[in-house]
């Protein structure tokens, strides 16, 4: 049986590409409601596939995925639509939509096709976007703006889907300095206070050490380390897992370990 | 709490908008049409046509051109326009590329090698079959459409690729063998190539009852996934988090869009360029919100068919000019000028 506890729960979930060399092998771990956790490891650890088995678009070889008791396995992708939404790396649009049409897509899976969208759907299509500072870009053509700008407008889309689990892909990736930390505080705050669990892959080791409640660290498709940022990030699993002798310090501010070459 | 405003206008009345579409594509498209009644070998003058469509006529071969020689041609070209606009957009959706045409993914090629064969037996056998073309054609259309499916799915690739490459291959091979048949064909060769490149003259009310059904169902049923083709186009993985199955989706576009212009193509020929043009022009006009783009492309598309195949009966007349021809002459440089506007 699941623990209760458990918002979000995996067991020995094993994947592999058309029956490759397994990207994802074995990986168990159970995630609180409300919780930051980051994924961190190295290039091909298996960041972005892990994120895909858990929003479901990846079936496992072997294993389930739990979400709140009901098995991911068993629910249509409608049904999970609901539940899970993505930012993905990847941002690009092949029509050049308005930036306000990409986020009322994030409606989608509550919307009939022969009616269209309801006000409802409309009002929080823009409070995610006042939420995520996007609100300006609403008239702008979506291939026309830089890629930050898009990224905000993608999170603002996975906002206006309403779900329970946010699963974010490098979200931080083009973001300037100043909206990393908006977004994040926006993440951390605003939205673990809506009772919003937070899935991210992090490739910069110490934004994901200051935004992250827990850190899980991949290392050739398995858990090399799950905990706090002060667990995860020390000497000795960054040598087995980045082969690399980083020195580590405390940040100032967030007491939480950066690492620094 | 200070909330900065943006319009509450257009997504949320997009059905309006499409009501309005509907009312004043119809009328702009029966006016075109009317208009074109007027043009052609014989001349007759506009006050004529008037009095010969609210009253009818005593002129009984006036009456004849009007009604069973030049509307039927209009309504064909319009329908066949509509068909080819709505499949082509829906199409550049599905796959991801606006360099998609409704001809794409092989359904053509197999209505032509259908056509070619029927038109080869014909002279080998002596028997006149020119009224059983449309049928050797959607034989031929079906069976490529059935082809291109499973070589689709043997394929690994689960995303749009795979039904890409699988269209183009059996185009590839239809192709070839069509032009063996042009290759070995003596006297039958003109109506081969007039048929290749799409041909409204031979239209009649028979044909059009035929056609009728299948391309407005058919384009509505296209019409009704506007909003999943809207999420494909943030990619494939977007739109299965969107929880739309895109496998699904694409097969049932594939299908759908496959059949009307199979029932099309039967008829008119492959006339080319319409399908690829329009859709681009009705983005250019009102944005790619398939809900409006594929309704709009479809007007604009039957009145664009409309004016080049007026075109190709009176420029050189008597002589007629393959429309396949005028649609790429007019539609290239039209094209060329719109996007150089859009980008000013």
């Amino acid at each position: 049986m699941t623990n209760y506890h458990h918002f979000l729960t995996l067991k020995e979930v094993c994947f592999s590409y058309a029956g490759d060399r397994e990207i994802l092998s074995n990986i168990n771990f159970s995630l609180p409601k409300a919780e930051l956790l980051g994924i961190i490891g190295p290039n091909g650890s298996g960041k972005t596939t892990l994120l895909n088995v858990i929003s479901g678009i990846l079936k496992p070889d072997k294993g389930e995925v739990f979400l709140e008791n009901q098995n991911l396995n068993h629910l249509s992708i409608e049904k999970i639509a609901k539940l899970i939404s993505v930012v993905p790396q990847n941002t690009w649009v092949t029509f050049n939509f308005k930036a306000k049409e990409v986020v009322f897509m994030g409606r989608m899976p509550y919307i009939s096709r022969i009616k269209g969208e309801s006000l409802k759907d409309y009002e929080i299509s823009r409070e995610a976007m006042i939420k995520t500072h996007s609100l300006s870009l609403s008239e702008n053509n979506i291939q026309e703006i830089s890629g930050g700008e898009r990224q905000r407008v993608f999170l603002a889309k996975a906002l206006a889907q309403t779900p329970q689990l946010l699963l974010l892909d490098e979200f931080t990736s083009h973001l300037d300095l100043n909206y990393k930390y908006e977004m994040l505080n926006l993440l951390k705050n605003t939205l673990k206070g809506e009772n919003l669990t937070i899935i991210s892959t992090f490739h910069d080791l110490n934004l994901a050490s200051i935004a992250s409640d827990r850190l899980l660290l991949l290392n050739n498709g398995k858990i090399e380390k799950m905990g706090t940022p002060k667990e995860v990030l020390n000497e000795e699993n960054l040598r087995k897992t980045y082969k690399a002798k980083p020195i580590l310090i405390n940040h100032p501010r967030f007491n939480v370990p950066q690492v620094i070459m | 709490m200070n909330k900065p405003l943006i319009k509450n206008t257009g997504y949320i009345n997009w059905r309006k908008k499409l009501i309005l579409i509907l009312i004043v594509g119809s009328l702009t498209t029966l006016g075109v049409g009317i208009i074109c009644l007027n043009f052609g070998v014989v001349s007759i003058n506009p006050k004529d046509i008037i009095s010969l469509l609210l009253n009818g006529t005593q002129d009984k071969t006036k009456s004849l051109i009007i009604w069973q020689l030049r509307a039927p041609r209009i309504v064909l070209g319009a329908l066949t326009g509509a068909a080819l606009s709505t499949v082509g957009g829906a199409f550049q959706g599905i796959l991801r590329n606006p360099l998609a045409d409704p001809y794409i993914l092989g359904v053509s090629a197999g209505a032509a090698l259908g056509a070619c064969i029927g038109i080869a037996l014909q002279y080998v056998t002596g028997y006149i079959l020119a009224s059983y073309l449309p049928v050797f054609a959607f034989i031929g259309a079906m069976l490529s459409l059935y082809l291109v499916y499973k070589s689709s799915k043997i394929s690994y690739s689960a995303n749009s690729t795979g039904l890409l490459l699988a269209g183009v291959a059996i185009t590839f091979l239809f192709s070839a063998l069509i032009t063996v048949l042009l290759a070995l064909s003596r006297r039958e060769l003109h109506s081969m190539v007039f048929w290749l490149m799409g041909d409204l003259s031979t239209a009649n009310w028979k044909k059009i009852s035929i056609i009728i059904l299948p391309v407005i169902i058919g384009s509505s049923m296209l019409f009704f996934s506007s909003l999943d083709l809207n999420a494909l186009s943030l990619g494939e993985e977007e739109a299965l988090h969107l929880g739309i199955n895109t496998g699904k989706l694409r097969i049932r576009i594939f299908i759908i869009g496959s059949i009307v212009i199979a029932t099309v193509v039967s008829f008119t020929g492959l006339i080319g360029f319409v399908g690829l043009i329009i859709p681009h022009i009705a983005r250019l006009l009102v944005g790619p919100d398939h809900r409006i783009m594929i309704p709009i492309a479809a007007f604009l598309g039957g009145i664009f068919l409309i004016l080049c195949d007026v075109l190709a009966r009176i420029l050189i007349a008597p002589t007629e000019i393959p429309i396949g021809a005028i649609t790429a002459i007019i539609g290239a440089p039209l094209f060329i000028y719109l996007l150089r506007r859009k980008n000013k």
